[in-house]
């Protein structure tokens, strides 16, 4: 939205009394450099925070302001203008072009900075960015649009969890997702479900309520976060009232949503095909003649696809059923906001209300979400402002298995594509009681969207409220006390029919799980502001106090009446029951000063002192320091001539910030009560003490150029940065003999380095606007010492940790094809040789194969681009953002679905290319039924995870006549939206934007196991303006 | 300006009360609420009795006596018995004797007996806390041997050569773990004890555990368990006349009995109530909220006609198994469902899992004594018959050895014999030969990657 806007500003002053001194009514109006009006420009008198009015539709504003004072006049996409209060009428207009680099920029506890006064790197995306986004949290909004931000949305299914990293992962065993802090307060992020997958909290908060997004990148801009800002910081700040004209927005988008990509399977009669090759394969080995009838193909042709396709398929063997299409569907989308935003110079209000319902492309997953703000400020008197935020939400999520289920819905690819989906004695979904729950190969998980429900229902209140006194006209004090409150309650019921897969359902098995978290944050600080001739100093000093605590209780129960009974308390037999808490807490004290001279040279000094309950008792505190400065060139003198160049600035910082996202209470020894038997209480010994556990420590040095070229036309930055982590918290390995697995501990380094790059311009101005943005960021991560640990995760432990590396590179035999004599597969030896090169001859035994690195989860670049396009009632967007040079690994499905016919599980349709005879060349081997050739893990399923994506587009019309303004319409706008419309990837299964929710770590990424894909959504949407 | 200066004192007073409120560092004293510190939990008798459960519920682990020791001693290379139809690649793998050294069955079985291994010590550690009566510390520390050698025992038979098989003296066994792990150190980095120092501490736990322990203690390990495992060690170790003995103490001494009828030794959940029968001598007890059957997870299957029957039907019996029985041989004991013939034994979902029962001390008693030429407590033929007539078969005139073996091979099908007894009796396993270097698991990579004093097995 960075356009070259000029305006001018008519501004006609009237008194009501000419006295020195005294208030005077002030009244204005705002326009464009066209005479437009401007409506929603603030006006503030300078000095006076919380004096603000805004304009109207017609661009007038009324003030009261001293004579003498200064009104400040900002707006989105306009800049600053400044205002003397001068006593007679005056007409002024001014044209100016400054763009981008006068927006106001979140630096948390109270500040603020202008943009081109910044010295940390601090990427900010506005809320208009991301509004109306079918995402259900904020987290996947910022995708592409923050550079150095990388954003993996890992699954199809509504609501669960998303990968985020800021400037790469900085940990291995902590997390490495940011901290989020929203209106003041951090947030509870961290998944508290009980079924399948991780859930994010983060989608109980309305996008649509968001003002901004400010991303803390560098150490400078995240040290007054200290122990918590190894991974970034992103401060989410919500909308405020304004004063003026009630402004009520409606907005209305409904549509459906449909999975991104297919992958092809194999129809009955390729299946047959394959499948029976495998069995001639295992009769010929073992001297079998295939019309034995304890032959292996006798097997496969009655005890296979006869029994599994209720003995139709001999009768109509090219009958086919595609299961993958079963399992799909389009799912409405229906989204409702309504807006009302307005006050006067005394008390200003936000407030909103959304409903969002929104079907799965998978069956059985449907997301309802509730919700309603109202953010007051109020002046109290002539020292003292209060406000306070109140956001209520009810999210509702009927919930899919994890990927790992055999209920999971996606897994029914692995069907036999004879399988009716019906069985045709009973008409039911084929395996549901009374027929035969046998059939189909593996559980029908159409029984369990059918016959069970798991709900989770979580209602959600971020409250803050705060005092501001100001104590000298230069320094103030603010007190805020925020709370998060998590309240959930998860709900499940499988029914008879799910035996098969829930074999503790024979009589209906009920679960209730709870899970309530508090979290309370107090901050005090006192803020700084002064200006001295040249100088300007800003500082800040505080203190903060958090304390979260989560219990959960669980309860389950078996042997229901019947099916319409479905609590617990018809449950005749209470199966399971628990009740669990856990704490923690931070107490930090803070401090920053911001320093500019003659608006060329500026310094900015922080510091963090962090206590945690988490770290040992010998290292309860840590100090987090940070230094920056910038120098403005394009102010001195000697840069006066260079005219294109109408902005540029160099910057750079260091800091020290750290990690304690680790669980809490690693540091202590301790036994567990859970290990009881047969109904008598036991314990066990299940962690290993160790008193010197700390924080993680993260030193990162950054050094950056902002620029603005053509009368700031074109704009943007350039990041260099290397991050330095060491003291990493490792769940380090130790022999099994132990009787432990693991110890935590701070050993290790790591780092991370790359570069940023931003470019925004202003294409076309005037009646046909077009404007760009485009950002770059490539990071390299390398594991730089952990002491010889072996860590492991992910699918059959493929993703690993190693020195030299990037975190979670898959490590595993490196596939070499399929041998043309004998349709064996290869591997490539890989053993270290006396010379200490590789043995790079081939084997057919998979034990003689050493493990290589055979491909990297984490990308090598990632991008977002942006173009806006405006021509008088017309407005169009669209949005790519790629991501490149990872890999992912599909051996979660390919070890059944690409493994040429090993099991009777359906095959992807490449496996047709299968090694037949001697000669043919190809890198499928042969097909062998129950005899593993080639599906053991290899390189064979690390596959290229690189994609470019449309992400976004829109187009839409906005009306505003005669006959719109006498129905009290200010505004009426029509459009159509697209989301993740167009793919462009070579990955061989659905989405390349994956990561199994059963496997999913820190370590463990780019999995994919039958994961669900990326919804592709299509919205038609209407928006009113009263 | 009056007001202003009021008004800071007033808000100076809220400033530095804020900050004093924040200063109590106390509030980062925050104790774990589901967990408490290794000191506090070691104090009393009543805490070393509770960890003493502890180490039964570590044996109860899947990975463990939950049934997967049993699983895979039975699947291992079994392609005589068993079609095996599983997509866990682990199980798969040891089906078809082509294991990886990554093999997760393997590496949970290595982790999890190690970590029961841990639990048994931290009892032996610290029996001076035990102090109520000299009976219960007999009881506790006998408990806890037998736990511990039982663990060892199960170890080097799976991941080491069998006696037999080379030198039982220089031949690498499995680590021994005497001694409760407080904290990692050099000493935690242990070698291979050789497969005879495992034997004969294996034994001399047993043998003092017996000697401790009572006769009769609930679900817990008795006197009778101790020597029921100690026949095993020695028959293993080709000692007859101890394997005989043994086996002679228990049914004589224990006061067990063969139950009436073959099928009442199953579905103890579905038909006892969760009770074992009397033949049970030791067993890992399921309970519908505690314990798990894994033998049911990869042996059972839902069967809709019986309610409380579940499992993945990965193990179907083939035909000529079922071929090797007697017409009207009552442990011809299998159910037909969707072309497969799947055992009996292990359909209840919540069944109690059998590691020993009576019915194993007849067999070994014979075989020792048939071996021997001796007849102590009975005549080989007595024994076989009193087997014979329990699955309504009529008696044999007269036995040989390979009867009474295939008498054991019959009887105790499926419960965990089929590996260790084919090397044991240095029969086939399949297609390979009884001591087959890919019959032997591979030490679990994990341990190689962690633990460079560890070596790995032949063929890994």
């Amino acid at each position: 939205m960075r356009k070259k806007i000029i305006y001018s500003l008519l501004a006609a002053f009237f008194f009501l009394n000419a006295a020195v001194g005294q208030v005077l009514t002030v009244t204005g109006k705002v326009t464009d450099e066209n005479g437009i009006p401007v409506s929603g420009v603030s006006v503030i008198e300078k000095g006076k925070a919380s004096s603000g009015v805004s304009t109207d539709d017609k661009g007038i504003f009324k003030i009261s302001a001293n004579k003498g004072a200064v009104l400040l006049l900002t707006a989105v996409g306009y800049d600053n203008r400044e205002i003397s209060v001068t006593g007679e009428s005056v007409a002024i207009a001014m044209s100016t072009s400054v763009k981008g680099l006068s927006e106001v920029v979140v630096t948390g506890f109270g500040g603020t900075a202008i943009k081109r006064e910044l010295t940390g790197n601090i990427a900010r995306v506005k809320g208009k960015e991301i509004e109306n986004l079918p995402t259900p949290s904020v987290d996947q909004a910022l995708q592409g649009k923050a550079a150095g931000v990388f954003v993996n949305s890992q699954s199809g299914k509504l609501g669960q969890a998303v990968t985020v990293r800021v400037r790469g992962n900085s940990s291995i065993s902590a997390s490495s997702q940011p901290l989020y802090v929203v209106d003041g307060t951090p947030i509870t992020t961290n998944d508290q479900s009980s079924y399948g997958g991780d859930m994010n909290p983060l989608a109980d908060l309305n996008p649509n309520d968001i003002e901004s997004i400010e991303v803390l990148k560098d150490a400078s801009a995240g040290a007054i976060y200290g122990s918590r800002a190894a991974n970034g910081v992103v401060l989410i700040t919500t909308k405020r009232g304004k004063a003026g004209r009630t402004q009520v927005t409606f907005n209305f988008q409904t549509g459906f949503a449909e999975a991104t990509r297919r992958v092809q399977m194999l129809n009955s009669e390729q299946y047959a095909e394959l499948i029976l090759e495998g069995a001639k394969y295992r009769d010929d080995l073992d001297g079998t003649p295939v019309t034995d009838p304890d032959s292996w193909t006798s097997y496969v042709k009655n005890d296979v696809m006869g029994y599994y396709s209720y003995d139709q398929w001999k009768d109509d063997p090219k009958k086919t059923y595609d299961w993958q299409d079963h399992v799909m569907q389009k799912g409405p989308y229906h989204q409702a906001d309504l807006q009302i935003r307005g006050g006067n110079d005394r008390t200003k209000f936000f407030s909103s209300f959304q409903h969002l319902d929104q079907t799965g492309t998978i069956i059985g997953n449907n997301l309802i979400r509730t919700s309603g703000r109202l953010n007051l400020d109020q002046k109290a008197n002539e020292w003292l402002d209060l406000g306070v935020s109140l956001s209520l939400t009810r999210t509702y999520n009927r919930r899919l298995p994890g990927d790992n289920a055999f209920s999971n819905p996606l897994q029914a690819i692995a069907l036999m594509p004879m399988t009716p989906f019906t069985d045709p004695n009973t008409g039911l979904p084929a395996g549901t009681p009374p027929g035969d729950v046998n059939i189909p190969l593996y559980y029908n998980p159409v029984i369990t969207v059918q016959y069970a429900k798991y709900t989770q229902e979580v209602f959600r209140t971020f409250g803050n409220t705060y005092l501001k006194a100001k104590i000298l006209p230069s320094l103030y004090f603010q007190t805020e006390l925020g709370v998060d409150y998590l309240s959930q309650n998860e709900e499940g019921y499988f029914q008879t029919q799910t035996v098969r897969n829930q074999s503790r359902a024979a009589r209906g098995l009920g679960s209730n799980n709870g899970a309530f978290v508090t979290n309370v944050n107090t901050q005090s600080y006192f803020g700084y502001d002064k200006t001295f001739s040249k100088s300007h100093l800003n500082a800040t000093l505080g203190m903060q106090y958090q304390q979260s605590r989560a219990k959960y209780n669980f309860t389950e129960g078996t042997e229901f009446p019947s099916d319409s009974y479905q609590k617990i308390a018809s449950a005749a037999n209470k199966t399971g029951g628990s009740s669990s808490q856990s704490d923690y807490r931070f107490l930090s004290y803070f401090a920053r000063a911001n320093y500019s001279y003659n608006d060329k040279y500026l310094l900015s000094v922080s510091g963090r002192i962090d206590g945690s309950s988490r770290f040992g008792e010998n290292e309860r505190y840590g100090f987090f320091p940070a230094v920056s400065a910038g120098w403005i060139m394009s102010n001195e003198n000697f840069m006066g001539n260079i005219d294109f160049l109408s902005f540029l600035k160099l910057r750079a910082s260091w800091g020290r910030v750290g990690n304690a996202e680790i669980p809490n209470f690693p540091a202590l020894g301790l036994y567990s009560g859970d290990a009881g038997y047969a109904g008598v209480p036991g314990q066990r010994p299940s962690q290993l003490a160790n008193p010197n556990l700390q924080w993680e420590t993260t030193d990162q040095f950054d050094i950056g150029v902002d620029y603005g070229i053509f009368k700031n036309r074109i704009t943007g930055e350039i990041d260099y940065y290397q991050k330095n982590t060491s003291g990493l918290l490792l769940n380090v390995n130790v022999p099994g003999t132990s009787g432990f697995t693991s110890i935590f501990k701070n050993v290790g380094t790591m780092s991370n380095k790359g570069f940023e790059f931003v470019i925004n311009t202003q294409n076309l101005i005037g009646a046909f606007k077009w404007n760009t943005n485009f950002n770059i960021a490539r990071n390299i991560g390398k594991v730089e010492n952990i002491q010889g640990q072996i860590i492991e995760g992910g699918v059959s432990s493929m993703n690993r940790v190693m020195e030299g590396q990037p975190v979670g590179i898959f490590f595993t035999p490196e596939f070499a094809g399929v041998d043309p004599a004998n349709g064996n597969a290869l591997f490539v030896k890989n053993v270290k040789k006396a010379d200490g090169t590789l043995d790079k001859t081939t084997t057919s035994n998979y034990n003689e194969a050493q493990r290589v690195v055979a491909g990297d989860p984490n990308p090598d670049f990632i991008w977002g681009f942006t173009n806006n396009f405006s021509y008088k009632g017309f407005d169009a967007s669209i949005f790519f953002n790629g991501v490149s040079g990872n890999q992912n690994n599909i051996y979660g499905m390919g070890r059944y679905s690409s493994a040429s016919m090993l099991y009777e599980d359906n095959n992807t349709a490449d496996q047709l290319g299968r090694w037949q005879k001697p000669g043919d060349v190809t890198n499928i081997p042969q097909v062998r039924l129950y005899r593993v050739n080639g599906s053991q893990a290899s390189s064979r399923y690390i596959v290229d995870g690189s994609y470019i994506r449309l992400r976004s587009a829109s187009i839409g019309y906005t009306f505003n006549n005669n006959f719109l303004k006498k129905a009290k319409i200010e505004k009426l706008r029509i459009y159509v939206s697209a989301f993740n419309l167009l793919t462009i990837t070579d990955y061989p299964y659905w989405d390349p934007e994956v990561n199994a929710d059963d496997f999913d770590s820190n370590i463990a990424k780019g999995n994919d196991f039958y994961t669900p894909p990326q919804p592709r959504t299509i919205l038609f949407g209407i928006n009113l303006n009263l | 300006m009056k007001s202003t200066i009021i008004n800071i004192k007033q808000l100076s007073l809220v400033a530095l009360s804020a900050f004093i409120l924040g200063s109590c560092t106390d509030k980062l004293d925050v104790n774990p609420t589901q967990t408490i510190s290794s000191e506090q939990a070691l104090k009393t008798e009543g805490d070393i009795n509770a960890t003493l459960i502890g180490a039964y519920d570590g044996i109860q682990s899947a990975a463990v006596y939950g049934g997967d020791i049993q699983v895979l001693n039975d699947l291992t290379g079994n392609s005589e018995d068993i079609q095996f139809t599983g997509t866990f690649a682990g199980l798969n793998d040891a089906y078809n004797a082509l294991m990886a050294s990554t093999n997760t069955f393997a590496r949970d079985t290595w982790v999890a007996s190690y970590n029961a291994i841990n639990r048994t010590n931290n009892v032996l550690a610290n029996l001076d806390k035990v102090v109520s009566s000299d009976a219960n510390k007999k009881k506790v520390e006998g408990e806890a041997l037998f736990l511990r050698a039982s663990l060892h025992f199960e170890l080097v038979r799976l991941f080491a050569k069998a006696p037999g098989d080379g030198d039982l003296n220089t031949n690498p066994g499995v680590p021994l773990i005497l001694q409760p792990t407080l904290v990692v150190d050099e000493s935690s980095y242990v070698t291979r004890a050789t497969v005879k120092a495992v034997y004969d501490q294996v034994i001399a736990d047993l043998t003092k555990a017996e000697s401790l322990l009572p006769s009769s203690n609930s679900r817990y390990a008795t006197k009778w368990a101790a020597a029921a495992q100690l026949s095993r060690a020695h028959l293993m170790l080709g000692n007859y006349a101890e394997a005989r003995d043994a086996a002679n103490r228990v049914i004589t001494g224990s006061g067990k009995t063969l139950a009436t009828d073959f099928s009442g030794l199953w579905f103890t959940q579905i038909n006892l109530g969760g009770t074992p029968p009397a033949e049970y001598i030791f067993w890992s007890e399921v309970t519908t909220q505690d314990g798990v059957n894994d033998i049911n997870t990869f042996f059972g299957r839902t069967i809709g006609s019986i309610p409380g029957t579940a499992g993945r039907s990965d193990c179907k019996i083939k035909a000529s198994h079922l071929a090797k029985y007697e017409a009207g041989d009552t442990r011809n004991y299998f159910i037909l469902s969707g072309g497969f013939n799947y055992t009996r034994k292990h359909l209840d979902r919540y069944g109690d899992v059998p590691v020993i029962r009576l019915a194993e001390m007849y067999l070994t008693r014979a075989e020792a004594n048939q071996r021997l030429n001796t007849t102590v407590g009975a005549t080989p033929l007595a024994d076989v018959n009193r087997i014979r007539a329990r699955a309504k078969l009529a008696d044999l005139p007269s036995v040989t050895l390979d009867q009474i073996l295939k008498e054991r091979y019959l009887e105790l099908a499926f419960e965990g014999h089929n590996l260790p007894d084919k090397k044991r009796l240095k029969q086939n396993v399949g297609t390979l030969a009884w001591n087959s270097p890919k019959l032997i698991f591979p030490i679990p990579q994990r341990e190689i990657d962690v633990n460079k004093n560890l070596t790995q097995n032949e063929g890994y």
